[in-house]
C-alpha cells in the first residue's frame, strides 16, 4: 500500500496498512561497565504500524528505547531511519529527525502551563531562528499563532480544554501522562516512542490511552513504538510484537505468534520448556 | 524633626539606588540558575572581567601588555586609540559572549548530569581563573570608567526639593540612570523569557533536562545562550559600579552581597532578585542610619546578612522562591 493512500484514508483502519521499513535495528549491543544491558538486538519497525516492546523487568526495553532516541550510545550496531543509517546522534538531534517520545517517570515541564508543555513540542518546527525571531517580531508571531492553532487541535484531541492553564506539576498523574503524549505529538513526529504508557493507570485511564495511541496510528497514520506491561493492552493495540529477556530478542512476531512461542512462555511464567 | 524625617528619606533614597545595583548582580545568578541549576560564583568576578574589558578596548589598551613586554623585551602599553563608548560597550558584549562559549566549551560541557556542587565548585575555579586572567590582560591598577554617564548631584531635583520642601535631596544622577537602566533590563528580561519562544526553551531547560533534550532543545545551544545573558548583565552591574567607584577588585566582592538578596528574593525569581535587591539596599542604609548611632555604627557590613539568616529561619524559600513541596 502507498503512503499516500494511507495518509489519505482515514477509512481503512481494517488492517493499519503496514508500509516500508522505517526504523532498522541491526545487532545492537549496549554495555554499562561490565553490565551487558543490550546483547544482539535487532528488529525492525514498518511506517504506520504499531510495534510493542514486551518483557519482564530488566528486560532492557527501555534501554532499546534509550538508545532509539539518542540517549544511550551502543557499542556496537547499527540504526537506519527513513533508509538513511545513523551516527553517533544527541537526543535533540534525534528528536529534530522526526522521533519523538514519553517517559516512564514522566518528564513534563512541572512549573510550565499544559499549554506551554505541549508548545515546546513545536521547537523542532520552529522555521524562523532564534536571532530572526528577536528582531522580526511579525513573521515569528504568525509562525507562533500557526504553531499554537495545531497544538489546540491536539488539546482538543486529548480532551484536556479544561486544564490548559493549568502548572502541570499540579495534575493527577494519568492527566500528566496524557500531557506527555500531548507534547510528543505536537512534534508531529514519523515515530513516536511511547514508554510505559499506561503504567499505573487505573482501568478508566488506560481505555482513554489505548483509544489515543489507537486514534493517532488510524487517522494520521503515525508509527507507534511501544513499551508496555499490561498484556491485555499489548495484545489489542499492536500489530507486531518484540519480546526480550536479559537484554536479548526471544521472540518476534503477530500478538498471537508471539504468545504461542514457547520462550516468551518461559520467560513470563517460568514454565520449563522441552529444551 | 521635620528635617530628620526628610534626611532619613534622603537615605532611603540612597539605598534604593545601592540596592538596584545588587539587585543588578543578583540577576545574573538568577538567570544562570533558573537554566542551569547552578549557582554561578564568578558572577561578581565576571561583572568586574567585563568592566576591565570594557575600559580597555576604549581606552586602546594592549591586552597581555606585561606579559608580551616581559617575553618579548618590547614596551607596548597602547594603541593609541580611544573608541567611542557604544562600539566600546558593543564589542564587551562580543567578548562576553566568546567567554560563555569557551566556558562551556571547556568546563560546562564535560560536567553534564554532574551533581550541583560539583558545578559549583567548578565555577568557583572559574571565578579564581577569571580575576588572574583579567588582572593579566589589563593589568591590575584602579582604572576609571568613563563612558559619559551622567555623575554628580542632580541639580534640578535638589533644587525642586529645595523650594517645595525646604529641604534639598541629594541624589546622584548616575543611581538615577541606574535605576532606569535596571528597570529597562528587567522588563525585557522578562518579556522575554516569558513570550519568545527561546525564553520557552530556556524555561524548559530550567524545569527539566532529560525532557527538554527529548523535545530537541540543544542544552549546550542554551548555555551558551544563558552565560551570553549572565555575561551582558554582569557588563551592565560592571558599569554602574565602575562608573561608582571606579573598576577595581573590590568589584568582584560584591557578589557576596548579592548572596543575602538571593536568599530573600529566592534564587528562582527574577522579580524576587530585583525586590531583594531594593530591601536589602534601603534595608541597610536604613538601620545604619536609625540603629547605627545606637549601636556604634558600621551597621551595613552585617546587616543583609543577619536579615538573610532570618529568612532562611522562617522563610527558606524566600519571598518569590518556589516552595519545594516533595510528593511522598
Amino acid at each position: 500500500m502507498s503512503e499516500a493512500a494511507l495518509k489519505s484514508d482515514p477509512a481503512m483502519p481494517a488492517d493499519r496498512s503496514i508500509g516500508a521499513v522505517l526504523l532498522d535495528i541491526r545487532s545492537i549491543t549496549l554495555r554499562f561497565g561490565g553490565v551487558t544491558a543490550l546483547n544482539d538486538v535487532s528488529f525492525d519497525i514498518y511506517k504506520g504500524e504499531i510495534r510493542a516492546i514486551i518483557g519482564p523487568n530488566g528486560a532492557g526495553k527501555s534501554s532499546m528505547l534509550n538508545v532509539i532516541s539518542g540517549f544511550y550510545q551502543p557499542q556496537e550496531g547499527t540504526i537506519t531511519f527513513e533508509g538513511q543509517m545513523r551516527g553517533s546522534v544527541k537526543p535533540y538531534q534525534v528528536a529534530h529527525q522526526g522521533i519523538a517520545r514519553t517517559f516512564q517517570n514522566i518528564a513534563l515541564f512541572k512549573g510550565m502551563s499544559t499549554l506551554d508543555n505541549i508548545m515546546t513540542g513545536r521547537i523542532t518546527h520552529i522555521r524562523s531562528g532564534f536571532l530572526a525571531q528577536a528582531v522580526w517580531w511579525g513573521r515569528a508571531e504568525r509562525e507562533e499563532s500557526e504553531h499554537r492553532e495545531r497544538v489546540e487541535r491536539i488539546i482538543d484531541f486529548l480532551e484536556i480544554q479544561q486544564i490548559r492553564n493549568t502548572a502541570v506539576g499540579r495534575l493527577p498523574y494519568g492527566l500528566q501522562k496524557r500531557v506527555e503524549l500531548g507534547r510528543a505529538l505536537a512534534a508531529e513526529p514519523k515515530l513516536l516512542l511511547l514508554d510505559e504508557p499506561m503504567a499505573g493507570m487505573n482501568v478508566e485511564e488506560k481505555e482513554d490511552m489505548s483509544r489515543f495511541i489507537l486514534d493517532v496510528n488510524d487517522e494520521f497514520g503515525m508509527t507507534v513504538a511501544l513499551i508496555e506491561h499490561d498484556m491485555g493492552v499489548v495484545m489489542d493495540l499492536s500489530d507486531r510484537v518484540v519480546v526480550m529477556d536479559y537484554g536479548k530478542v526471544i521472540g518476534d512476531g503477530t500478538p498471537d505468534d508471539v504468545k504461542a512461542n514457547p520462550r516468551v512462555r518461559e520467560a513470563y511464567l517460568g514454565v520449563a520448556s522441552e529444551h | 524633626m521635620l528635617q530628620q524625617l526628610y534626611f532619613a528619606i534622603e537615605v532611603s533614597l540612597n539605598g534604593l539606588m545601592t540596592g538596584v545595583l545588587y539587585s543588578l548582580v543578583a540577576l545574573g545568578f538568577v538567570l544562570i540558575f533558573k537554566a542551569s541549576g547552578v549557582f554561578n560564583y564568578a558572577q561578581g568576578v565576571m561583572a568586574l572581567f567585563a568592566a576591565l574589558t570594557l575600559v580597555g578596548l576604549q581606552t586602546g589598551q594592549v591586552p597581555f601588555a606585561h606579559l608580551i613586554n616581559s617575553v618579548l623585551g618590547t614596551n607596548i602599553h597602547h594603541f593609541g586609540w580611544h573608541l567611542p563608548a557604544v562600539l566600546a560597550i558593543v564589542l564587551t558584549v562580543a567578548v562576553m559572549i566568546v567567554l560563555a562559549v569557551i566556558v562551556e566549551k571547556l568546563v560546562l560541557k564535560h560536567l553534564i548530569n554532574q551533581e550541583p556542587i560539583i558545578l559549583f565548585m567548578a565555577t568557583i575555579g572559574l571565578a579564581y581563573f577569571l580575576e588572574g586572567f583579567g588582572d593579566l590582560m589589563w593589568g591590575s591598577e584602579i582604572k576609571r570608567l568613563e563612558i559619559g554617564l551622567p555623575v554628580g548631584l542632580s541639580e534640578t531635583i535638589e533644587g525642586f526639593t529645595y523650594d517645595q520642601l525646604g529641604y534639598g535631596l541629594f541624589i546622584d544622577r548616575l543611581d538615577i540612570v541606574a535605576a532606569c537602566i535596571a528597570a529597562i533590563l528587567v522588563i525585557a528580561l522578562t518579556v522575554f523569557s516569558q513570550y519568545s519562544r527561546i525564553g520557552r526553551a530556556l524555561r524548559a531547560v530550567a524545569d527539566d533536562h532529560q525532557a527538554a533534550l527529548s523535545v530537541g532543545i540543544s542544552l549546550r545551544f542554551i548555555w551558551v545562550v544563558v552565560w551570553s545573558i549572565a555575561g551582558m548583565v554582569a557588563l551592565v552591574a560592571g558599569i554602574m559600579w565602575g562608573a561608582k567607584s571606579g573598576i577595581q577588585f573590590s568589584l568582584s566582592l560584591i557578589a557576596l552581597k548579592a548572596l543575602p538578596v538571593l536568599i530573600l528574593g529566592g534564587f528562582t525569581s527574577i522579580p524576587g532578585a530585583i525586590v531583594g535587591g531594593l530591601i536589602i539596599g534601603v534595608g541597610e542604609k536604613l538601620f545604619d542610619f536609625l540603629v547605627g548611632p545606637v549601636i556604634g555604627g558600621a551597621t551595613e557590613n552585617w546587616f543583609a546578612y543577619a536579615l538573610a539568616l532570618v529568612f532562611l529561619v522562617f522563610r527558606p524559600q524566600g519571598l518569590f522562591g518556589e516552595k519545594i513541596i516533595e510528593r511522598v
